[in-house]
């Protein structure tokens, strides 16, 4: 992100994210902005902070008023490794802590931070945040106690515990496996990371929970230049877990996907244009329902009442066959949590149920202003950001029919077999993304590969034209903009196929 | 604290703790966030911040750490780990520090009266502009409207001597609303940011154009899928700007992964195309007087008339590639390392009026939003989704919307065949009016 897109207010961030398609643009020099950390080894990243403290900062939050308070600690560790062509580039390390201290008075919201944790700051944050609640109405705080929250996150191989060699090992693999998949791919870019980051949540309802999350993100990239074509493939890995992660998917098999991607859309022809019927692999091709009904669900614009699915609540939204979930508790995935930013507990919660929207995804302000429970989608970037609803794992459920029979039974179309992101805006509901790796269907086969299409459409149409769902569930890993915050997402979906898309491609139709 | 003795200092204990040489990059940051909606304030945000970068090399190794605590032990642990890392990285000839000592004449980049302007003041651009859109008769109701400032001080020193720091500001406020016909919704925003704040727009016109681009796209069709002339708004600058701004890295240039790599001095764009990249610009939002590395800032062409006169680099870049340095070393704050990046990028203004270029086009699309990445920067290839004004004989006839619209870089750049006159240096990634005679254009 460049200067100019952090002091754009956030609100015109999303605008201008619109106009330029820059939500989920999954680009590593976004991830670089969010991400700094601290303390080096096991059971020193979660902040230590006296209880009594807090409940003091609480107090001291809403002495003018207010009826909400909260304090976020976070410590983050992180490392990053840059390989490209076959050199190790770049290492960097981040330390990274704070605080953020929040007020909520009816539908006012005051935050500051301090990145030097200790009373006198917190005061002084509180004393910025209170500002809003000076004269409404006094919640009295119930006092902290730790509260314990289910894990939904294992590891094996802590990543405290993991040398510097072991990462550089893992990176190797991949670049020597991409470069020996096809002489035709000439470089390969990997960019590794990992951190860990402690969270102390604290808050007036009396609450008090910690943990501890790692995650690792590896991405490679492969560079294949052909005779007329050079294309860039990628591919990547990531989980909150332990350094385990690699040995159930190894890093040859990450360069080796990325690789035959390149390797395939060197043939690549000029794509039609206009509507036509597509069918959707398996897997991050979940990031369309991510973006189309994912975002119009998150409450906070359901709360404004200017979002695309305000007032749908209950009423038939999409196909019968259609069924969408949201499912932080997905042990291990790049969404979960074991409990979200604010500190309620992570849920799997079903947004569209056969057809029929059943919820919105809520953080603790939109839920009060809706009287809606709250779903434990309170996410934020960083203690320097306000929490606001987010995804974590969003997925269309698996249905009934076998990927193969959706294809053959497909006449003329476009096979989507993966996709690189894409936005939507959330009050109109209009939606776009842009293809990877293409090819046409003709005749119920998957035929020529065509050049990264873009498909559009709008929310409310898409989920009804959606006839047919496979039974082949998966997941792939993301990072989603919103807001002008970075969030760690997986999207998911069986193989798919929607009626009727437009696609943008340079060729007129056949 | 002395912040540049501080870093300077920084510099020292890197070189004691074992770099051969090091860098250290400081920033200290002010922001204030104000939303509104329905004329209420909904959330204020304020804070301080400060972060320090390392880059640190041994043996001609590169490697980087950064914190944000400045304590003593904190600062001394991220110099060790910085220095250790670079034990793994692998030495390059190019790794190498700027020693040029010079800074470049970038003018009025701080507001020092910003910080004793009245919250209350600041405030009422947003709740005025806000307040002039919602009394437009189609609009039904606000999406926020927001004030936001940062103020800036950067601090540099590497172990060639150079010390340099500056300091930067910026203001801006806009507003976001929706129109709405029956089940029909449109969204509309706009905004205005300067580096001084006497320098703001007035709210009418910010909730002007807001409230016009919401309600003009009201009843929004789709046309036939064919082939027309494509105008482009200066909204939708970006999506042409940035595979060209991607395809100009030096780096991806020398990695072959640049549609542009074997096209230097060669003819890439129609004659009318004049693209430039300035750090000079006087209150130009991304104009500093020196890059992210020290190097002093410049005014340069990219594409002169059509022609391709140059990448960009920052230092290490381009002593591989035989070059000096650009001065477009880019930071993404202190945690992160230099990478390649621009400062005012933008395509010059032509000779003809706005209304010429639609009144000269018999049938096409006037863009007004883009959807997608872009032009792909390694091979050129565009795709997007795509809505505006269907324009016939020469008027705009009716909003369109749900289109997608595709093409080559090449074919593109070299079609353009009309260029405006309008403009707006005030944006640092921009392009005036500018005309594709025919692109491929998906719809029903």
């Amino acid at each position: 992100m460049s200067w100019i897109d952090e002091f754009i207010p956030r609100r015109k961030f999303l605008e201008l994210s619109f106009k330029g398609g820059l939500a989920l643009a999954a680009t590593p020099a976004l991830l670089s902005q969010l991400l700094s950390c601290r303390g080096p080894e096991r059971g020193q990243v979660i902040p230590v902070i006296d209880p009594q403290l807090l409940q003091r900062i609480i107090d001291y939050a809403l002495k003018n008023g207010g009826e909400f308070a909260e304090v976020y600690l976070e410590n983050r560790i992180s490392r990053r490794i840059i390989m490209e062509e076959s050199k190790f580039k770049s290492a960097v390390f981040g330390i990274s802590q704070g605080a953020g201290v929040r007020v909520i008075a009816g539908n006012k919201t005051g935050y500051a931070y301090t990145e030097e944790i200790n009373e006198a700051n917190l005061k002084r944050a509180a004393q910025i945040a209170s500002t809003i609640a000076r004269g409404s109405k006094a919640v009295p705080p119930v006092d902290i106690k730790e509260a314990p929250r289910q894990s939904f996150i294992t590891v094996q191989v802590p990543l405290q515990e993991v040398a510097d060699e072991k990462r550089l090992e893992v990176i190797q693999r991949a670049n020597q496996a991409g470069l020996d998949f096809d002489p035709r791919i000439k470089m390969v870019f990997i960019n590794y990371y990992d951190e860990i980051r402690g969270r102390v949540i604290a808050n007036s309802e009396g609450l008090l929970v910690k943990d501890e999350l790692p995650l690792l993100f590896f991405i490679v990239q492969t560079l294949a230049v052909g005779d007329k074509n050079r294309h860039l493939g990628r591919e990547r890995l990531s989980r909150h877990s332990g350094f385990e992660m690699f040995d159930e998917v190894t890093p040859e098999e990450v360069a080796r996907r990325a690789a035959r991607e390149s390797i395939a859309m060197l043939e690549a022809d000029d794509c039609p244009a206009g509507q036509m019927d597509v069918v959707i692999q398996n897997g991050w091709g979940g990031v369309l329902v991510h973006e189309a009904v994912g975002h119009p669900l998150e409450a906070d614009n359901i709360a404004k009442k200017i979002g695309a699915f305000t007032g749908k609540l209950g009423q038939k939204v999409a196909a019968d066959i259609f069924t969408m979930v949201d499912d932080g508790t997905l042990p291990n995935r790049r969404g979960t949590t074991n409990f979200d930013d604010e500190g309620t507990q992570m849920k799997r919660n079903v947004l569209i149920r056969n057809g029929v929207l059943e919820k919105y995804m809520t953080d603790i302000l939109s839920a009060k202003q809706l009287k809606m429970a709250r779903t434990g989608n309170g996410r934020r970037q960083s203690f320097r950001h306000l929490p606001i609803p987010r995804m974590t794992n969003t997925f269309i459920d698996k249905g009934r029919d076998k990927p193969e029979d959706i294809l053959a039974s497909t006449k003329k179309g476009l096979y989507v077999q993966s996709l690189s992101g894409g936005s939507v805006n959330p009050i109109t509901g209009i939606f776009n993304f842009t293809c990877r790796e293409a090819y046409l269907i003709e005749n119920g086969r998957k035929t020529k590969p065509v050049k990264g299409a873009t498909l559009i459409g709008s929310c409310l149409d898409i989920i009804q034209n959606i006839d047919a769902i496979g039974n082949d569930l998966d997941f792939g890993p993301g990072i989603c903009g919103k807001g002008g915050q970075s969030a760690e997402v997986s999207a998911g979906q069986p193989t798919v196929r929607i009626r009727g898309i437009n696609v943008g491609g340079t060729k007129a139709r056949r | 604290m002395d912040y540049k003795i501080l870093t300077e200092d920084l510099v020292k204990l890197c070189l004691k703790k074992g770099a051969d040489a090091a860098e250290v990059y400081l920033e200290v940051n002010r922001h204030l966030s104000v939303e509104i909606r329905n004329q209420e304030i909904e959330t204020v945000e304020e804070a301080s911040s400060h972060g320090v970068g390392f880059r640190v090399f041994t043996k001609g190794r590169m490697a980087f750490a950064s914190c944000n605590d400045f304590s003593e032990k904190s600062l001394e642990e991220a110099i060790t780990r910085a220095i250790n890392m670079s034990h793994h990285t692998t030495s390059d000839e190019n790794n190498i520090l700027p020693d040029n000592q010079d800074i470049s004449p970038a003018k009025e980049l701080y507001d020092p009266s910003l910080k004793n302007i009245e919250l209350e003041k600041k405030i009422a651009l947003a709740m005025e502009a806000e307040k002039i859109a919602l009394a437009s008769p189609q609009i039904t109701k606000s999406a926020g409207a927001s004030y936001g400032e940062i103020e800036r001080e950067i601090f540099l020193a590497n172990s060639n001597g150079l010390s340099k720091n500056f300091k930067e500001s910026a203001c801006s406020f806009g507003v976001s609303v929706v129109a709405e016909k029956g089940e029909e919704k449109s969204s509309g925003g706009e905004y205005c940011a300067r580096r001084f704040f006497t320098d703001l727009k007035k709210p009418e016109e910010v909730a002007t154009k807001a409230a016009q681009d919401a309600y003009e796209m009201l009843n929004a069709r789709l046309v036939k899928t064919q082939q027309a002339a494509v105008i482009f708004d200066p909204d939708v600058a970006r999506a042409i700007l940035g595979g060209i701004l991607g395809a100009v890295n030096g780096e991806r240039v020398l990695q072959g992964a640049s549609f542009l790599k074997d096209k230097l001095n060669q003819k890439i764009a129609s004659e009318l195309i004049t693209i430039i990249d300035d750090g000079l610009l006087p209150k130009g939002l991304s104009s500093r007087p020196f890059d992210g590395e020290g190097v002093p800032t410049q005014k340069r062409a990219i594409v002169e008339q059509g022609i391709l006169k140059g990448f960009m680099y920052n230092t290490i870049v381009a002593r591989r590639a035989g070059v000096q340095s650009t001065g477009n070393a880019s930071r993404a704050g202190f945690t992160s390392l230099p990478g390649i990046g621009p400062h005012n990028f933008y395509l010059m203004a032509g000779p003809h009026h706005r209304e010429e270029i639609i009144k000269a086009t018999k049938r096409g699309l006037l863009l007004k939003g883009v959807t997608g990445y872009g032009i792909n920067p390694v091979n050129g290839h565009f795709s997007g989704g795509a809505s505006g004004f269907w324009i016939e004989n020469g008027r705009i006839a009716f909003p369109v919307k749900g289109l997608t619209i595709a093409g080559q870089a090449f074919q593109m750049l070299m079609s353009i065949d009309m260029v405006a006159d309008d403009l707006d240096l005030n944006r640092s990634f921009t392009a005036p009016t500018f005309r594709i005679p025919v692109m491929q254009i998906g719809g029903k």
